[in-house]
């Protein structure tokens, strides 16, 4: 039973990261922008978190401090992003080179100013924000250990911005406007909504949910931050895409690639894992090859945003 | 169809332009970089970069020559791909596949005669390649399922399956790589080391350049490339001129796929002491290939002349060590150009801004018509 | 007499191109005001304006006798202007209640209040006969009630002033009947409506007045009920039109195709889109295939030509049978075919001219040596068709072809087509979206195919073209040929009724 426990918080050091990222890809690309950026956004989002708490952690320390890092990474993350909205909403540019740009940039970023700055390109952090039981809540049978024992609160943070997004994308005005500019934004157009704002929107909470992943990402599986978020930004863009664009089927997808990357990375730790004659790189692959099976099938019917890609020019009719 | 608004949609001296445009600024963005960082040291390292490998004679060049090769390729793998309507982000995938294939046929098929171990080599980086990008092309084809994402998937299972079975076949497990191939299947420098007093380059440069005139001449010049380039624009037209654009798209991934996979193996196979190691980590050179690519505006002189400037700034990034400075400052020139690449159509938009505005006549709409049947 | 819209002497212009000159419009409260003019007059872009879409260089708008500067849809919306666009502004997954509360929704600290939104959406659709249910995804309802949620749209946002941009474009004569009730429905109740069209048949079974414009220049204002067609269509086009086709009698010879037996399935059903038709295009003759969109026409060609895979039946082309047989390999048979979709199947836009002239013959030996393309071969067959079919283009062979327009793409790729010598062309709506000049050009062609003893089979939803062209007309309904007509011996409202299904032909009678 300890095992599925730790299969279970391990899970989560992984899923809830994803989880981040995909919703932040969701807003963009059902406003109308591809955003295969999020994973240099997440490196952008983590390094300077990270420095941050490096900074910061002498004087500082525990929850208040992760908090902080939380807000500096989402305003780095919405800033970055920025430069992706400017190229593709104003410029019209192509959206995948945009993207491509800024991923290959923020690891250099990311590299060239640690060195500068301290000599070594890896950003060392204490942990400070570890919970190794939740009072109370970290006591119930079953539901307590799982999700309130060797958590994280960026764990609970994730979960928030899961029930956020459903409820935004759903139920507001917002999100009903925001998904008429993924679709057809010339029948937003044509309703006085301005397509442009929105679009700025989508990627900029994009931009906000990838950085707090790439924090999220780093803070629970190591005590360094070196430049790389590891293809995180690319795995969460396939749970986005297995996911076919909704927020439930997104957290489903998202559960299900962490279990996969537990498997993985905790793979000696695991007794029954070990006894199968699968090596652990096998896991590693099956969320890639799951994307691709799911994409092979689901294209003809896909969810995708219609309009995603294209960019809106209002003087085409 | 999808239209991609960047540096392949102009023409001519626009295009030249706006490359031109796009090198400038980046670089300028590199030197505002610097000059954040160490206002004393910026200008000298500029012009370190500048300058690049000529600062060593020909030995620089030689090296410069050296870092082009691959890039060369992946530059137009991704460039190929670019003109049959494809963006080929998985260039780092078949790139690594070229390796693996290149080295193992390097190891285990040591039997062969020395005039043709290297050449079979190659020719099995190029198979491997083209079979890596064979999947995507598929189901692009048949399935229309969108490269980008399926190239993004393939680059991870590629080089986790690298990963797996170098460990089981050909590891070094002390250092965590291949083991060295041998001597047979290095690529013969034919006293192109002594002329540029490099160790490290070879024929592969020769070869480089033979396979940008062989895909120039193929793009523009064949009824083949005619077909690649038909499909690339307009899929349905091109069915309804009698062109299979199944099998062209498909073929036209695994030529793309081939080149990169190419690249791979000249990089590999020239006996500059680069093994393949066991890392989950992307080949950068299949990113780079996309710079290339972007700037050469996927016209294969334009990539082989881009694939040299970039190689260029590379070495000079090296050199600016001297100044304490950082090599990144290099990565992030590279991204700053293609950034201002992405959005080269505004440099056409600017140009033509005066010109006729052409109101067509009410024009088939697709959204107008009922759903029908994707034919 | 006030006028609830007068625009008065509006200039538009794009670039050094103007597309407005001077233009007055007055609409009177309570009408319904027909703007007539063809294609690229600037209807639309007048409209625009009002609108506020564009902005004009000159001349103002008043709205109830105030003036007004009217800078975009909101604008316009505030003043009570609406427009139908003539492809619908609407979002394929959203219900029919989200489509029209979009942009104007009732929320409640930032969330949706649907439950007012659907009492007052249900009371319009009383109150103006307009039948719809609110519950259900656009995606999943028919044209014509789409349309209807695009009036309602108007209406929820209490328009009085109602644009409908060629609103009958997409519809089925009976959708179109119920279209013209809806309308004096809603002039009834006080709307005024402005409707823009180039069907005189339309403009004067509904309309009050008609404004025609001609490229861009104000003509005149009519009053419908005492202006025949041909005046108002003189006043559209600037010369007499000729409504007749003159057409010489010609010898018929064999069949170059018969098609026996043609079934095609649905991709998701059982169901036959096209159903056990067969019938023959003969030598010297035009053949017209006439039904209202989405009855199997396209598919039919489709299937024909190879573009679709068919499920039973043969195609025999000058005696052979090539049902199994390739694309590329019926155009060798001599089979030409001039496509639905100009921009999607017709033309590589993105090409040049000269490529896309050889679009269909580019391997032929006169082209291409052991793969190489003879360039030059290319450019001079390119410039004989931009000579002989009078092909207008920026750039000669090297135009890209997108930069063209719509005429000249069409002439370029009947140029294409007819130039091949086939011996049958096969054209899908071969006039749709041009002005009369390339129609009358287009169809003076496909004649000329028929003069010189070829075999000519043509896919219409134009009455006009199908009754002045075709020697023989074949009726397509619910995918299966339902009739066999001579133009001659009918009426074009008997033609309507064999296209709704609501009559038969002799031997096509329904089996029991």
């Amino acid at each position: 039973m300890d095992t599925v426990y730790f299969i279970a918080q391990q899970t989560m050091y992984f899923a809830i990261p994803l989880l981040i990222v995909a919703l932040g890809g969701m807003f963009s690309e059902r406003s109308g922008i591809i955003n295969i950026a999020l994973e240099g956004i997440m490196v952008m989002g983590a390094f300077i978190s990270i420095s941050f708490i490096n900074i910061f952690q002498d004087s500082m320390s525990g929850q208040q401090l992760l908090i902080l890092a939380v807000l500096v990474a989402g305003l780095t993350g919405g800033l970055f992003s920025l430069l992706h909205a400017f190229a593709s909403i104003k410029l019209k540019a192509d959206q995948t080179i945009s993207g491509t740009a800024l991923n290959l940039f923020a690891p250099a970023f990311a590299i060239f100013v640690a060195r500068m700055v301290q000599g070594v390109q890896q950003i060392q952090f204490k942990d400070t924000f570890h919970i190794s039981k939740v009072p109370f809540l970290g006591d119930i049978p079953l539901i307590g250990p799982i999700l309130f024992q060797n958590s994280y609160i960026t764990t609970y943070i994730g979960i928030g911005i899961a029930i956020m997004s459903w409820v935004i994308i759903n139920h507001t005005r917002f999100g009903l406007r925001l998904r008429a500019c993924g679709e057809h934004p010339q029948a937003a157009d044509s309703v006085g909504i301005n397509v442009y704002k929105i679009r700025y929107a989508g990627v900029i909470i994009s931009g906000v949910l990838a950085g707090i992943g790439g924090l999220v990402f780093v803070v629970p599986t190591s005590t360094n931050f070196n430049a790389s978020v590891a293809g995180y930004g690319f795995l969460a863009l396939a749970v986005l895409i297995f996911g076919q664009w909704r927020t439930k089927r997104i957290f489903i997808a998202a559960f299900f690639f962490g279990i996969m990357k537990t498997f993985a990375a905790a793979y000696s730790g695991i007794p029954f894992l070990k006894d199968l004659p699968i090596s652990n790189e096998v896991y590693k692959m099956i969320p890639y090859i799951a994307t691709l099976v799911v994409l092979t099938f689901s294209s003809k019917n896909s969810q995708a945003p219609r309009a995603e890609g294209i960019p809106y020019d209002k003087g085409s009719r | 169809m999808k239209k991609r608004h960047s540096l392949q949609d102009l023409r001519g001296t626009t295009s030249f332009f706006a490359s031109f445009m796009a090198i400038v600024v980046g670089l300028l963005f590199g030197l505002l970089i610097l000059l954040v960082s160490n206002r004393e040291q910026a200008f000298p390292a500029f012009l370190t970069i500048l300058v690049g490998g000529f600062a060593d004679g020909t030995k620089g060049i030689g090296q410069e020559l050296y870092y082009a090769i691959p890039i060369i390729m992946t530059g137009l793998s991704v460039g190929f791909a670019f003109k049959t309507g494809l963006f080929n982000i998985g260039a780092s995938g078949q790139f690594t596949c070229g390796a693996f294939a290149a080295i193992y046929i390097g190891i285990k098929c040591a039997f062969l005669p020395a005039g043709i171990h290297w050449l079979v080599a190659l020719l099995g980086a190029m198979a491997a390649g083209a079979i890596w990008g064979m999947g995507p092309g598929i189901l692009k084809a048949f399935a229309n399922v969108n490269e980008v994402i399926t190239s993004i998937m393939m680059n991870y299972i590629g080089i986790y399956l690298v990963n797996m079975t170098i460990v089981k076949t050909i590891y070094d497990p002390l250092k965590n790589q291949t083991k060295p191939v041998a001597s047979s299947a290095i690529i013969p420098k034919a006293g192109l080391d002594k002329l540029f007093n490099s160790n490290n380059l070879n024929i592969g440069i020769i070869i480089a350049v033979l396979m940008v005139i062989v895909i120039y001449i193929l793009l523009h010049k064949t009824t083949f490339g005619y077909e690649l380039k038909s499909c690339g624009q307009n899929k349905a037209a091109s069915k309804y001129a009698g062109i299979n654009e199944k099998k062209t798209i498909v073929l036209s991934m695994m030529i793309a796929g081939g080149l990169a996979g190419l690249g791979g193996g000249l990089l590999y196979l020239s006996g500059s002491g680069k093994y393949l190691q066991v890392l989950d980590v992307l080949a950068p050179e299949g990113f780079s290939g996309i710079s290339v690519a972007l700037l050469g505006m996927s016209h294969p002189i334009g990539i082989l002349f881009a694939g040299l400037f970039i190689a260029h700034i590379t070495v000079g990034g090296f050199n600016i060590q001297l100044y304490s400075f950082v090599p990144e400052v290099i990565d992030m020139i590279i991204a700053a150009i293609i950034y201002c690449g992405a959005f080269a159509l505004l440099f056409k938009n600017l140009i033509n801004k005066n010109k006729k505005h052409v109101v067509d006549d009410k024009v088939v709409n697709k959204e107008e018509t009922n759903v029908k049947e994707e034919v | 007499m006030e006028y609830v819209i007068e625009m008065n002497h509006i200039t538009k212009i794009f670039g050094d191109f103007k597309a407005l000159d001077d233009v007055t419009l007055k609409v009177k409260k309570g009408e319904v005001h027909a703007l007539l003019g063809e294609n690229g007059a600037g209807k639309s872009t007048l409209m625009s304006v009002l609108f506020g879409l564009y902005q004009a260089e000159k001349g103002e708008v008043k709205i109830n006798g105030n003036h007004v500067n009217i800078k975009n849809p909101n604008d316009a919306n505030n003043l009570n202007i609406g427009m139908v666009h003539q492809h619908f502004k609407l979002v394929h997954n959203f219900t029919v209640l989200e489509s029209i509360v979009l942009g104007r929704e009732t929320v409640k600290a930032g969330f949706l209040k649907k439950d007012d939104a659907r009492k007052k959406v249900m009371e319009l659709s009383d109150r103006y006969k307009l039948k719809i249910d609110v519950d259900a995804f656009i995606s999943d309802i028919t044209v014509g009630m789409q349309q209807r949620v695009e009036i309602l749209k108007m209406l929820y946002c209490d328009n009085d002033i109602l644009i409908f941009d060629e609103p009958t474009a997409v519809l089925t004569p009976q959708e179109i009947e119920e279209l013209m009730k809806i309308m004096k429905e809603l002039v009834n109740e006080g709307k005024s409506i402005i409707f823009i069209s180039h069907k005189l048949n339309e403009i004067k079974e509904v309309a009050d007045r008609c404004t025609i414009l001609r490229k861009g220049k104000y003509i005149g204002t009519v009053d419908v009920s005492s202006t025949t067609k041909e005046e108002m269509s003189e006043m559209m086009v600037g010369r007499k039109i000729n409504f007749n086709l003159e057409k010489e009698v010609q010898q018929i010879g064999n069949a170059v195709l018969e098609v026996k037996n043609l079934t095609i399935k649905a991709k998701n059903s059982q169901k036959n889109v096209v159903n056990n038709v067969s019938f023959e295009a003969r030598r010297g003759e035009i053949v017209c295939i006439a039904g209202i969109d989405g009855n199997g026409q396209s598919e039919l060609v489709y299937g024909i030509t190879g573009l679709m895979p068919i499920n039973e039946g043969k195609i025999i082309l000058n005696g052979k049978d090539v049902t199994k047989e390739s694309i590329r390999k019926k155009s060798v048979e001599k089979m030409a075919h001039i496509p639905e979709d100009r921009h999607k199947h017709g033309l590589v836009l993105d090409f040049d001219l000269q490529e896309n002239a050889v679009l269909q013959t580019y391997y032929e030996p006169r082209f291409q040596n052991h793969g190489l393309i003879k360039f030059n071969a290319v450019k001079e067959y390119a410039k004989k068709l931009i000579k002989q079919y009078d092909i207008r283009s920026p750039r000669e062979e090297e135009s890209i072809v997108r930069n063209m327009s719509g005429g000249n793409q069409q002439k370029l790729i009947v140029a294409r087509e007819i130039d091949r010598n086939p011996d049958i062309v096969i054209a899908v709506q071969p006039t749709r979206g041009l002005d009369i000049g390339a129609t009358e050009y287009i169809h003076k062609k496909l004649l000329e195919q028929r003069d010189n003893g070829k075999a000519v089979l043509i896919i219409s939803l134009e009455l006009d073209e199908v009754m002045n062209i075709s020697d023989r007309i074949l009726v397509i309904y619910e995918g299966a040929i339902v009739a066999d007509l001579v133009p001659e011996e009918i009426t074009v409202k008997e033609l309507g009724l064999y296209m709704a299904g609501s009559k038969r032909g002799v031997n096509y009678e329904e089996k029991a």
